[in-house]
């Protein structure tokens, strides 16, 4: 019977599965055979194979004719009978009870279901790709003393010169390109649809050998080789071509160029941290480049990912980056750029840098998230620990019944606990339910788009029951040994009753409270962070600001035309042009002021006249651009307040007829300083600025991308009739667009939004299960003390002094509670808070407020248990005995 | 008559332990089984299939001496009772007559 004989052992844990179940008649024979059919594979296949099969073949034994037969005990199968009919009756004889713990229960569940559903959404991102380890993005960081940028993007020719020079680490290079445009147009001109696309990229050949994107009819390996080729998705494929098949159809873009359909892909997977509707052939820009691609090292808007080869790490590949920036970078940035990789997989939620192709989430707020659904559970898991073990002494009779009758104390433990599981089960059925009728509107809120199937994924299925279970034990633990553990003279004796653990009970309210004032603190202050965030000055009017994108339009041309037109109508203030989105989003230039040796990276901004006018932003020293002087468009710059203070000057009237210079050779002067204005959004601190008149009508090509207008608050109506038809007599192709400035702003603090919606949502959801559970420690603690109440009432007690009475204990329990919070809950904003450039101070009166409404919330809880302890007739409760 | 039936792979076991007469233990069965008809059931399949067999009396089981492999554990050989051949016979006179009462078909290449 020795094992040792054989060269491999199977593997040791089915076998003793084995020796558990099987009958003593069969074991040998049967083991013998898994053995011997365990030999004959490891002949021939390998350890992992053979053991897989050896416990494949042991789980096929485990059938009735190997079974033990002697240890089925029918006894144990009728007690469970028999508890889950006590359950069940248990149930129905206390409804409020029971109700208060499932809901209790069913409520935090839900909580943390939905909030686990949001988080596995967040983490699901880009995982899609099967090459997803050795997907990087190639990040350039241009800042020279804390000035400058941090791109997500690459000069053109990064990517092909990468791939070139580093041949044996890299597989792949794809660059994707969109014009840096909000929008492109593209039209079916032969079913007259055209229309302005936000998601269109051009991209390398190899954008199928990188990412793992569905190309539901057209070849992978050559839909992107050819110029002038465009893949569009599904869902545009219905937009433009209706029910033909789009294939070999043309599609214009930027009413210059044809596009041939050679691919209709699947839609964009919305965990994607970029998001397309059409993908064009990179070879289709030479069209728009004489023939050639651009060759500057200097403008980066080409997003580029790298493939490395499969034995190559990312730190190899950096180590070579430093002498590649200064093989090629022109000589006036290299010693200010780094080069940087980052893995694809962290760009949605870890990576905030400039230029990304469409705003990203927060790690922080995935942390925040997780801690709320922990929260709302431990708050629902103590609540049904409370109710459970309060609703213990009401089963003390039952408990003494079973001892008496020769229960074991396992037994009672079995009992309770079988009972707790059963519950949470119960509360989990009543969870799933509450979370598929929620879940479109957490959708919406949270702009997400889950499916409630995404809950029965096998992690989701695993996990759910397993934590559900795992609360179950817990919270019957405790109640199973404080019941089990009933004297069972004493408690049929009806002997003056003290539940234990009052102590222990009175430590998981304290810490309910403290969660729940916790979370009350923390929304106080999510909101007032947002509202902050949004409300406090920018320095700049953003209300009722029209912004129309142009770029790479034929606006340039007409410019001049346009404007006047519009400034006819009397609903249109001011129009100006700009380079980004004001207060959102800037480029960078480098500049050499008078006092610097070379030139720096400065954030800067193309605009046209009128900026200052149309953004209403002060003058602090010299004039703003003039359309009478010709020559402000290349010898006159206008600078912020604070490039005064980085540049050392005294003060704004000092600033104004400082030099600056271009390749070393004198070139104007500074005419204006602008007061300070958030040229990007709060999260980060304002710096210097430089704001560049551009009159050049091929601006509009890429350093001009929005006409912005001022128009009447009052006429908005009217002044976008007048606008459109300024627009179409001078571009009568392109459809007119807009958005308002203010609206698009906002967008900007959608992370925080959501987090203080959601964080307001789960905070008085979990309020409302600590209430329950405050509710039914108090219906508890007064139904236990009615005989009390009716001695006190027979002396003449008043009935706010059976308020008093009962609210005492609770009220010792909440301002515990209160001043564990307090500290906790300071660290952790102020923490949080920290991260902002624009930050609340830390004030009181969250934190006193946040005390008062859990001490007035019980108050009334435990109040409506005074009134019914009040209302009650000693008679009724003193008769008996 | 309770025990009489003899299911489709009963019917397969058993023939094939009439046929390996003296060394029918299972996993020999189970190795037969796959050469004749492809078929592979598991360990436990068989098991509850020879286990019903002989609680139907068709078959006897004896267990064999220690062997080196296996661990040095003891085989259980079956063999086929005269009741279990009388199955057989019936069941294989039950087919034929019925399938000699099948209509030919015309287009067969019989």
């Amino acid at each position: 019977m020795s094992k040792n004989d054989l060269k491999y052992s199977p593997p040791s844990w089915p076998d003793r599965f084995l020796g558990w179940f099987c009958h003593e008649d069969q074991i040998e024979i049967l083991r013998g055979d898994v053995y011997e059919l365990y030999e004959d594979r490891i002949k021939t296949q390998s350890k992992f194979k053979a053991d897989f099969f050896f416990l494949v073949d042991v789980l096929g034994l485990f059938r009735p004719f190997a079974m033990k037969r002697k240890s089925v005990n029918s006894n144990q199968i009728a007690m469970f009978k028999n508890y889950f009919k006590v359950t069940y009756r248990n149930f129905l004889r206390q409804k409020v009870y029971s109700m208060l713990n499932v809901v209790g229960l069913a409520i935090g569940l839900a909580c943390s279901l939905l909030i686990l559903l949001y988080i596995s959404d967040e983490l699901s991102y880009d995982q899609f790709h099967s090459k997803l380890d050795r997907i990087y993005r190639v990040l350039e960081h241009f800042e020279s003393e804390g000035v400058g940028e941090h791109s997500a993007s690459q000069p053109f020719p990064a990517g092909p010169t990468l791939k070139n020079d580093f041949p044996r680490q890299i597989e792949h290079v794809v660059r994707l390109f969109n014009f840096q445009s909000p929008t492109l147009a593209l039209a079916n001109k032969e079913q007259d649809k055209a229309f302005n696309e936000s998601r269109a990229f051009f991209a390398d050949s190899t954008f199928f050998k990188v990412f793992d994107f569905e190309l539901l009819s057209g070849d992978k390996e050559t839909a992107l080789n050819q110029p002038g080729s465009i893949l569009i998705t599904k869902s545009m494929a219905e937009k433009y071509f209706g029910n033909e098949d789009p294939m070999g159809k043309f599609l214009e873009f930027q009413g210059q160029q044809n596009l041939l359909v050679a691919g209709v892909m699947e839609d964009s997977p919305s965990n994607a941290h970029f998001q397309f509707d059409f993908i064009i052939s990179f070879s289709s820009l030479k069209h728009w480049y004489n023939g050639g691609y651009p060759r500057t090292w200097y403008w980066n808007p080409c997003w580029t990912y790298v493939l490395l080869e499969e034995n190559t790490t990312k730190e190899q590949l950096e180590e070579q980056f430093p002498d590649f920036v200064q093989k090629y970078f022109p000589s006036f940035i290299v010693d200010d750029v780094e080069l940087e990789l980052q893995p694809i997989e962290e760009i949605h939620l870890q990576s905030k840098l400039d230029y990304e192709i469409q705003a990203n989430s927060d790690i922080k707020t995935i942390y925040i998230f997780g801690a709320v659904a922990v929260f709302v559970l431990i708050i629902a898991g103590i609540n049904f620990i409370n109710l459970s073990t309060a609703r213990a002494s009401k089963r003390a009779k039952e408990v003494g019944v079973r001892k008496s009758l020769g229960s074991a104390k396992s037994q009672l433990i079995n009992q309770f606990i079988f009972e707790s599981v059963l519950m949470t089960y119960f509360s989990l059925a009543i969870a799933l339910v509450i979370v598929g009728l929620i879940l479109p509107s957490f959708n919406v809120l949270t702009e997400k788009n889950i499916l409630f199937s995404a809950l029965f994924g096998p992690q989701f299925l695993i996990g759910i029951i397993s934590v559900t279970l795992v609360v179950g034990l817990l919270s019957g633990f405790y109640p199973a040994f404080v019941l089990s553990s009933f004297n069972t003279v004493l408690v049929l004796k009806n002997a003056h009753f003290k539940t234990s653990g009052l102590n222990f009970r009175r430590i998981l309210v304290t810490a309910q409270f403290s969660i729940s004032i916790m979370l009350i603190i923390g929304t106080f202050f999510a909101v007032a962070q947002l509202q902050h965030l949004q409300n406090q000055e920018t320095g700049f009017d953003q209300e009722n600001v029209l912004m129309i994108p142009v770029i790479r339009s034929q606006m340039g041309k007409h410019y001049e035309t346009f404007k006047t037109r519009a400034l006819q109508s009397p609903h249109v203030k001011s129009i100006t042009a700009v380079e980004e989105i004001v207060g959102a989003k800037h480029q960078v230039n480098n500049y050499q002021f008078e006092g610097m040796d070379v030139s720096k990276p400065f954030p800067h901004f193309h605009i046209r006249h009128d900026f200052t006018k149309t953004m209403n932003i002060e003058m602090a020293a010299g004039r703003d651009y003039d359309q009478t002087i010709q020559t402000d468009d290349s010898l006159a710059l206008i600078i912020n307040e604070k490039m005064v203070q980085t540049m050392g000057w005294a003060s704004a009237e000092e600033a104004v007829g400082k030099r600056f210079y271009y390749r070393g050779q004198l070139r104007g002067q500074v005419v204006g300083v602008v007061e300070d204005y958030n040229f990007v959004s709060k999260h980060h601190p304002i710096g210097p600025f430089v704001l560049s008149l551009n009159t050049f009508p091929g601006a509009f090509n890429l350093f001009i991308k929005y006409v912005a207008v001022k128009v009447d608050g009052n006429n908005i109506r009217e002044a976008s009739n007048d606008l459109e038809a300024a627009w179409t007599s001078v571009l009568p192709n392109r459809p007119f667009d807009y958005f308002f400035l203010e609206d698009r702003l906002n967008d900007s603090y959608k992370t925080e939004q959501k987090l203080s919606s959601v964080t307001i949502i789960f905070s008085a959801l979990a309020i409302v299960v600590a209430c329950l559970g405050l509710f039914g420690l108090a219906t508890f603690s007064v139904e236990q003390r009615t005989k009390e109440i009716g001695v006190r009432k027979v002396l003449g007690i008043k009935t706010s002094q059976i308020l008093y009475l009962l609210s005492k204990e609770f009220m010792i329990l909440i301002l515990i509670a209160f001043v564990v919070a307090i500290p906790i809950a300071y660290l952790m904003l102020d923490q949080w808070l920290s991260g902002f450039a624009y930050r609340i101070d830390m004030q009181i009166w969250p934190f006193i407020i946040a005390g008062l409404i859990t001490f007035l919330i019980s108050t009334v809880t435990i109040a409506y248990h005074a009134m019914k302890a009040s209302l009650i007739n000693p008679v009724d409760t003193l008769k008996y005995e | 008559m309770k025990y009489t039936q003899l299911g489709e792979f009963e019917e397969l076991v058993l023939l094939i332990i009439g046929n390996l007469k003296d060394d029918a233990y299972s996993i020999s069965i189970k190795e037969q089984l796959k050469d004749t008809t492809g078929r592979k059931p598991s360990i436990g399949a068989l098991h509850s299939a020879l286990n019903r067999l002989e609680k139907k009396g068709f078959v006897e089981s004896f267990e064999g001496g220690a062997t080196k492999e296996r661990g040095g554990r003891r085989k259980r050989f079956y063999s086929i009772t005269a009741f279990g051949r009388k199955a057989l016979d019936q069941s294989f006179e039950l087919r034929s007559n019925l399938y000699h009462t099948l209509p030919k078909l015309g287009l067969s290449n019989e």
